[in-house]
């Protein structure tokens, strides 16, 4: 029950061929897989969207489970947008791996000669360009509908789309150590929340002092440390879980 | 010289002999130190001129919350020592440490909260440090539930021990900001479960009930190591003498 | 006696989190036991298996 697009043997084969052949460096062939994946996620569009769907579900929950009040749920606003986004993103991490996985591509990833580390950056790297950057960009209209005020948008967008990187990241470790597990949503879900509550500390809080009109730079520091932190180590350990995936 | 020692320890006859041997010199001094700590802390120490009697939780609570870090790192440790050196028996450690940790994480989160009822008014408070614990908690159950989803025993020790690295590099992390979290929005009285200074009379009895407590991980971890490395040797020739019984 | 289990009107909070405490290091101490005679018992029986087919 196959619904791949029989382009992806193609996008696969020119890329291993251009980098295992040719003496790529890696970031050349990292920027390669960047591009393979941005080329085939836009094949299908429709699954873009579902993410973004559900984080405007999710965040509609929240006034139907609690008040249409506007002044009451601008003060759970912050909570609701990063919990929201945190679940978003997990239902997301689905499309990272596994068509890869499936059709043998990151087994010649890792056979390629070619730093694995690198390729799973690459991949993260899209990954967060296609439903990360999306969601910093939704989360002003949804603050909005929870009675933000205008002024914070720079600070929500700023401080989602950082966290996401973060978020992505340590996405990307769990996605990797679950690979070839069935069914493992709820285990993905109980590996990545804990490693991601950091995230949502510093995020919610970064974007509770944007709607309060504060300065919120110190804890959207604290995210970009977190960020930087998960970009030298999540794509190693994912790199390591592929691997032993596949031995 | 040394490195002999260690290839040794990565034997799984040669564990198996040691830890059998070495568990009463962890189990005997273990019980000793806790039955005294026992005594020393319900009977000898004075009661806390704040907390009354009610303090003497600590000597129940601090160990556990104590054993939980610890044997996480450990954990780690060992865990991570599997995956480079490729070495069975380490990831056999591992394994064999996360009930216990889990189990003593629990007994922390129980005992904070039994403390915090008399001391703060409620049961749970999001104060740092129990809810440090509770997110430890959650990393030992993903640590052992990744381990029971995946059937290939060499790749679930390989998978784990990943996720072991990456946890342990992660506590610090959560800690800090679940500190900072919690500074943010702290109520004007705070009560901690840390006592600042103690008399000896209330110290010693502490020290007892930590060392005891660490010396009974040790033992119990080495009754569990040689369960692990035996189930995981399936054929080898050695098994035949050491099981006779 | 009576002062001591009393523990000062803290009883109901420092007795369970005792007794909780012990149970967890009994709890600990069983199942490993316990885990460690299964293993044996397990070996002696796949030796035995073995040991009988060949």
């Amino acid at each position: 029950m196959s619904e791949y697009p029989g382009d992806t043997e193609g996008a696969t084969a020119a890329l291993v061929s251009a980098v295992s052949t040719s003496s790529a460096s890696p970031l050349d062939a990292a920027r390669l897989a960047l591009s393979r994946d941005l080329r085939l996620a836009f094949r299908k569009r429709g699954q873009l969207v579902q993410p973004l769907v559900f984080f405007a579900i999710v965040t509609t929950l929240f006034p139907l489970a609690i008040t249409p009040e506007l002044s009451r749920l601008r003060d759970v606003a912050p909570g609701v947008l990063w919990v929201a986004a945190l679940l978003s993103s997990l239902l997301a991490l689905e499309f990272l791996f596994r068509d890869d996985a499936y059709d043998g591509t990151l087994e010649q990833y890792a056979l390629s000669g070619q730093s694995l580390t690198w390729l799973l950056f690459a991949k993260t790297a899209a990954h967060w360009l296609l439903t990360g950057l999306p969601l910093a960009l939704m989360a002003p209209l949804a603050g909005m509908s929870l009675g933000v005020p205008a002024a914070a948008v720079p600070g929500i967008v700023a401080s989602v789309a950082v966290g996401s990187v973060a978020l992505s990241l340590i996405g990307a470790v769990g996605a990797a150590l679950t690979l070839g597990i069935k069914r493992s949503g709820a285990l993905l879900s109980l590996l990545t929340l804990p490693l991601a509550m950091p995230v949502l500390i510093f995020g919610a809080r970064a974007t509770e002092l944007a709607i309060k009109g504060g300065g919120y730079a110190a804890p959207l520091q604290l995210l970009g440390a977190l960020a930087v932190l998960g970009v030298t180590l999540a794509p190693l350990a994912a790199a390591a879980a592929v691997r032993i995936n596949l031995e | 010289m040394a490195w002999t020692w260690f290839h040794r320890l990565g034997s799984p006859p040669y564990i198996y002999a040691l830890a059998g041997r070495l568990t009463p010199w962890f189990a005997w001094p273990a019980g000793a130190l806790i039955v005294g700590g026992l005594y020393g802390g319900l009977v000898l120490a004075p009661p806390d001129w704040q907390q009354g009697d009610g303090f003497r939780i600590i000597y129940v609570h601090a160990p556990s919350a104590w054993m939980s870090l610890m044997v996480y790192t450990t954990m780690a440790v060992a865990a991570g020592t599997g995956l480079i050196w490729r070495m069975k028996v380490a990831h056999a450690v591992a394994a064999s440490c996360a009930p216990i940790g889990a189990s003593f994480t629990f007994a922390a989160l129980v005992t904070g909260a039994l403390w915090g009822q008399p001391m703060w008014g409620t049961y749970w408070e999001w104060d740092p440090r129990l809810t440090s614990e509770l997110i430890l908690l959650f990393l030992y159950l993903g640590y052992m539930g990744l381990r029971s989803a995946i059937e290939d025993v060499q790749r679930a020790d390989r998978m784990s021990a990943v996720l072991a690295v990456v946890g342990v590099v992660n506590v610090p992390i959560i800690h800090y900001s679940v500190t900072w979290w919690n500074s943010l929005h702290q109520a004007p009285s705070v009560m901690k479960l840390a006592k600042p200074t103690m008399p000896p009379s209330m110290l010693i009895p502490l020290l007892m009930m930590l060392l005891g407590f660490t010396l009974f991980f040790f033992a119990v971890l080495l009754v569990r190591l040689r369960a692990e490395v035996l189930s995981r040797e399936r054929s080898a020739t050695w098994i035949r003498e050491a099981v006779s019984p | 006696m009576k002062e001591f289990l009393d523990m000062g009107g803290y009883a109901g909070y420092v007795w369970p989190s005792y007794g909780l405490t012990l149970v967890i290091v009994v709890l600990n101490i069983v199942w490993a036991r316990r885990l460690l005679a299964r293993s044996r018992e397990e070996a002696r029986r796949r030796l035995a298996m073995r040991g009988g087919a060949t």
